[in-house]
């Protein structure tokens, strides 16, 4: 297997790598940013529920560009999911034992 | 990584960056285009409005604009439990009058607005109100011409038209997702941030084209993150519902009327259900206005009026803090005997919520002056021509010379159709539009949908010719069409009103002036580009990089020059 990097269009494969971080960037990026949404509102230190919605609506949608990014930016495929599942869980996590 | 299976190989960071800059750019920049324009044109909704109505166009201000308002409303609503006055402006000389046609439902009538029957109306039943335009100095009742107005293209920048609101607000919220994501990978991909400000190469082929694109998108590129951040908020409690649930778990509606400031503004008080005779309206507004140091009156509200225990408030025609949402000042009177009232001072609001406020009513262009709304303006249409260049960039990189036999590829064909009839044709559409504002009678059933009708028809015909024509050809004809349509504006305006150019730049209305003048600008910059692509068909400017050939078919010409 060669080791340099092959340019996007012409590797074999290239449609099923693309295809799967368009999956992760479209669902993937939403789902964790919601999760950390969520996350920040209900264990934020915010005096108000609307500062609290507020706030963790902005995080969210920066959020989700950062990650939508990511998923492109990583070098592979799997990191690009690990990255998005690793934070993803340990949110899921935090929320499911806080109640 | 040790997993690493042959279509995972690593990728090169600028690649991928380029790659989906490139990509979501394209798939959805069509959209974001007339989400662009129609937003941008927004901004001056009150004015396109105005130019619509040339019915209008006569009135001025009056000083006894609130006295004629009052007449009309005793006459027309003695029983209405609110009344609300909006006074003549610089953006809108016709005097409204308004009243809620509902009797006791309003939140207005409850002792508490939070105890049993007489809550607020259910979600999504507002109060019936109903609403006339006057003449500021006679007090008589306009008879205006149903027209969609500038409200069609405001509601088409964030909604879009013909699907139901919900898929059309998430349409658009993707949209600008995707817009924030092109952004980011935007700057990523750009080599030379600071050096390329100030750099543009004309008559360069695709290396112009990539400046032209860099510089708009450079210069306004903080607008660019605001508008497009701020218009994801304003849509943030749909897009993302679940993070609002969690903290507001029982009330659907509880965050979106906090941010609003909805739910603790004032409670007026509940009638006495004794008659007593209104106050004169007018020392009031004077009153408020001299509190405000100039600071024009743009509203009163009458609440229970004939009744002893009526109030009057009196608000201030532009906000004045953008981190309250460009709130604007307010003033309530004793109704009877037009004494001032003691109203609770607005509640400051939180660092988050100030953000969020500041953001928002940038977008929504509260409290901006004349100045201000130009920028905006401006900023916007840079925002709609980055998007422009970069589809046309899109297919400028893929362009090859092609022998008479060589069939152009069909994803390629399309990006072309859907370039010419989404920029030109939107264009054309636009142009139509206001036309048809103009020209269609006033009699005519349906009126404000007959000229949605002409907008979408103009353009269905710009997509059907943008598919018969070549694409040269079609951008020459399309370009030079919508510049004609929309620079004969004026025209049309002087024809069918009363206030040709020549008169409106004399004497005003500064409005229609406003409008004729960026008609004709617009429109002859369609004109000057037309006429660029034109020469550029046929061979006179090398828009290709050299060794190119533009068209087979005009070889012969670009040769002999």
């Amino acid at each position: 297997m060669e080791k340099r990097a092959t340019p996007l269009h012409s590797d074999k494969g290239s449609a099923l790598n693309l295809g799967l971080r368009v999956v992760f960037a479209i669902f993937g990026a939403y789902g964790f940013s919601v999760l950390a949404g969520v996350a920040f509102a209900r264990g934020g230190p915010f005096s108000s529920p609307l500062d609290a919605a507020a706030f963790s609506l902005m995080l969210g949608f920066i959020l989700n560009v950062c990650a939508i990014v990511w998923v492109f930016a990583a070098a592979t495929v799997s990191r690009a999911a690990l990255g998005l599942l690793f934070p993803a869980m340990a949110l899921a996590a935090w929320l499911h034992f806080s109640g | 990584m040790s997993f690493n299976p042959p279509f995972d190989r690593p990728r090169p960071l600028r690649q991928s960056m380029a790659w989906l800059h490139t990509w979501t750019g394209l798939l959805l920049g069509w959209l974001l285009f007339v989400i662009f324009a129609s937003g941008s044109l927004s901004f001056f909704r009150n004015e396109i409005n105005f130019w619509m109505h040339p019915e209008l166009h006569h009135l001025r201000d009056d000083a006894r604009a609130i006295i004629h308002a009052r007449r009309v409303l005793e006459r027309e609503a003695p029983d209405s439990r609110q009344w609300t006055i909006t006074l003549p402006g610089p953006r809108d000389p016709t005097l409204f009058v308004a009243w809620r046609a509902d009797v006791l439902s309003s939140r207005y009538s409850s002792p508490s607005p939070r105890s049993g029957a007489s809550r607020r109306p259910a979600h999504g039943s507002r109060p019936e109100m109903k609403r006339l335009g006057l003449d500021p100095s006679t007090g008589e009742i306009l008879k205006m011409r149903e027209s969609s107005g500038a409200t069609f293209l405001f509601r088409l920048h964030f909604q879009l038209h013909g699907v139901s609101w919900f898929v059309g607000r998430w349409t658009v919220g993707i949209a600008a997702m995707v817009m924030l994501v092109a952004l980011v990978t935007g700057v990523i991909i750009h080599r030379n941030f600071f050096k390329d400000f100030f750099t543009f190469r004309p008559n360069r082929g695709k290396r112009s084209w990539l400046d032209a694109h860099a510089l708009v998108g450079v210069v306004s590129l903080p607008f660019h993150f605001a508008i497009t951040f701020s218009g994801l908020l304003l849509l943030g409690a749909m897009l993302m519902p679940s993070v609002v649930r969690s903290v507001y778990p029982d009330d659907a509606t509880g965050f979106t009327m906090g941010i609003r400031g909805g739910r603790d503004r004032f409670n007026i008080a509940p009638p006495s259900r004794k008659p007593a005779p209104l106050g004169d309206l007018a020392p009031m507004v004077d009153a408020a206005q001299e509190e405000w140091r100039g600071g024009r009156a743009g509203s009163v509200v009458v609440a229970n009026p004939g009744d002893a225990g009526a109030t009057v408030e009196v608000i201030q025609a532009q906000g004045y803090s953008l981190a309250n949402r460009g709130i604007a000042r307010r003033l309530l009177f004793d109704g009877i005997t037009g004494k001032r009232l003691e109203t609770p001072p607005a509640k400051a609001s939180s660092a988050i919520v100030s953000v969020w406020n500041s953001l928002v009513t940038l977008h929504l262009g509260r409290f901006a002056t004349p100045v201000q709304r130009w920028l905006l303006f401006l900023a916007g249409i840079s925002g709609a021509l980055m998007i422009a260049t970069g589809l046309i960039l899109w297919r400028i990189s893929r362009f090859k010379a092609r022998g008479p036999g060589e069939a152009i590829p069909v994803g390629c064909r399309c990006v072309e159709i859907l370039n010419v009839s989404g920029i030109s044709g939107w264009l054309i559409a636009l142009g139509a539009y206001f036309w048809a504002g103009r020209l269609l009678p006033d009699t005519l059933f349906a009126r404000s949908e007959w000229e949605i009708r002409v907008f979408f028809l103009a353009w269905a015909a710009s997509l059907i010719h943008a598919t018969l024509r070549k694409h040269l050809s079609a951008w020459v004809e399309q370009l030079s069409f919508s510049g004609a349509l929309i620079a004969l504006l004026p025209l049309v305006n002087g024809l069918t009103g009363v206030s040709p150019l020549f008169r409106s730049l004399a004497s005003g209305p500064w409005q229609v002036a406003g409008f004729d003048l960026c008609a004709l600008f617009a429109g002859a910059l369609l004109l000057f580009a037309a006429r660029k692509v034109h020469l550029h068909n046929f061979g006179s400017i090398a828009l290709h990089e050299p060794g190119e050939r533009p068209l087979p078919a005009t070889d012969e010409r670009s040769r002999r020059r």
